[in-house]
């Protein structure tokens, strides 16, 4: 007479307590990081958002968009992105995004904000990163910047002919 | 006084959409962390990025820079990785990292994310491989 084999551990509502025990500790971590991440993210965002839509109700939008009008067309953007563009490389992506969902732009133009702002953002703080590594942080920043714009143009050229 | 209740309701309503995005990445990230020693083993030459420059190539490209700092810059000095080596490693790392956060918030306000991760991706790779290749790094 064979006997019925154990049920495996999975089903056992024992081990299942244990496995969320051993998890737990990890779990908590991750939220409670999210949580610090998210409050650090508001912190920015808020402010930068009635910023942005303080100033779209005044003509100060006007002058911005027109002096940096010639030097965003090379991307295919209206000249207001420069806010957002500045807002991410100087400060973060959160304050950049504060700043750019206000100004309604089109999917094309978020997408290309968004790949030029990918590879160079937040450069204080990431330049301060790669100087502790000790390599030549200067060079990394330069190569940021110069190919961050570079991508830029490439992405308004590409997505006419493609998309 | 209108204009700063919706730019704040509007605001924060973004701050709750990115929340829902950071608080799944940041989990699987300490779930990640756990799993890490799987990573180490492998061997692997890519891009002249030896197995030992690896754990904080693949650590910067999918937590990013910053949140992912400490662990870089500890694998980088513990392990016996070479000047050029860790410039190649720098190198990807700053046109590709954080590449899933950074893709899904700008997703959550209207970018194709597809173009934007093979983009980024390809750049990376491209400029990497040149750098590699070019006489400029010898040591």
């Amino acid at each position: 007479m064979s006997r019925i084999a154990d049920p495996l551990p999975i089903w056992n509502l024992r081990s299942i307590k244990e496995i969320l025990k051993t998890f737990y500790p990890t779990l908590k971590r991750g939220f409670l990081s999210g949580i610090s991440i998210t409050y650090n993210m508001v912190k920015v965002i808020v402010p930068f958002y009635i910023a942005i839509e303080f100033i779209k109700h005044t003509s100060f939008i006007h002058t911005i968009s027109e002096v940096f009008k010639p030097f965003m067309s090379i991307f295919g953007l209206p000249g207001e992105s420069a806010l957002g563009l500045m807002a991410g490389y100087f400060i973060n992506l959160y304050a950049a995004i504060a700043v750019i969902t206000p100004l309604q732009l089109s999917a094309k133009d978020i997408t290309v904000i968004a790949l030029m702002l990918g590879v160079s953002h937040s450069l204080p703080i990431e330049t301060a990163v790669t100087k502790q590594i000790s390599v030549n942080a200067w060079l990394l920043l330069f190569a940021r910047v110069v190919f961050s714009l570079i991508s830029g143009v490439l992405l308004n050229i590409l997505w006419k002919l493609f998309l | 006084m209108e204009i700063i209740l919706v730019a704040l309701k509007d605001s924060l309503s973004l701050s709750v959409k990115l929340l829902c995005i950071i608080l799944p990445l940041t989990i699987s990230y300490e779930f990640l962390k756990h799993k890490q020693s799987i990573i180490e083993k492998k061997h692997f030459a890519f891009l002249g990025v030896t197995h030992n420059g690896l754990v904080p190539l693949i650590t910067g490209v999918i937590i990013g820079l910053t949140y992912g700092a400490g662990v870089i810059i500890h694998s980088i000095r513990t392990s016996s990785i070479n000047k050029k080596e860790c410039f190649l490693i720098l190198l990807f790392l700053s046109m590709c990292h954080a590449i899933i956060e950074d893709t899904l918030i700008f997703v959550v306000i209207g970018a194709n994310g597809f173009v934007l991760i093979v983009f980024r991706f390809f750049l990376a790779i491209i400029l990497t491989y040149l750098m590699y290749r070019s006489k400029l790094l010898s040591n």
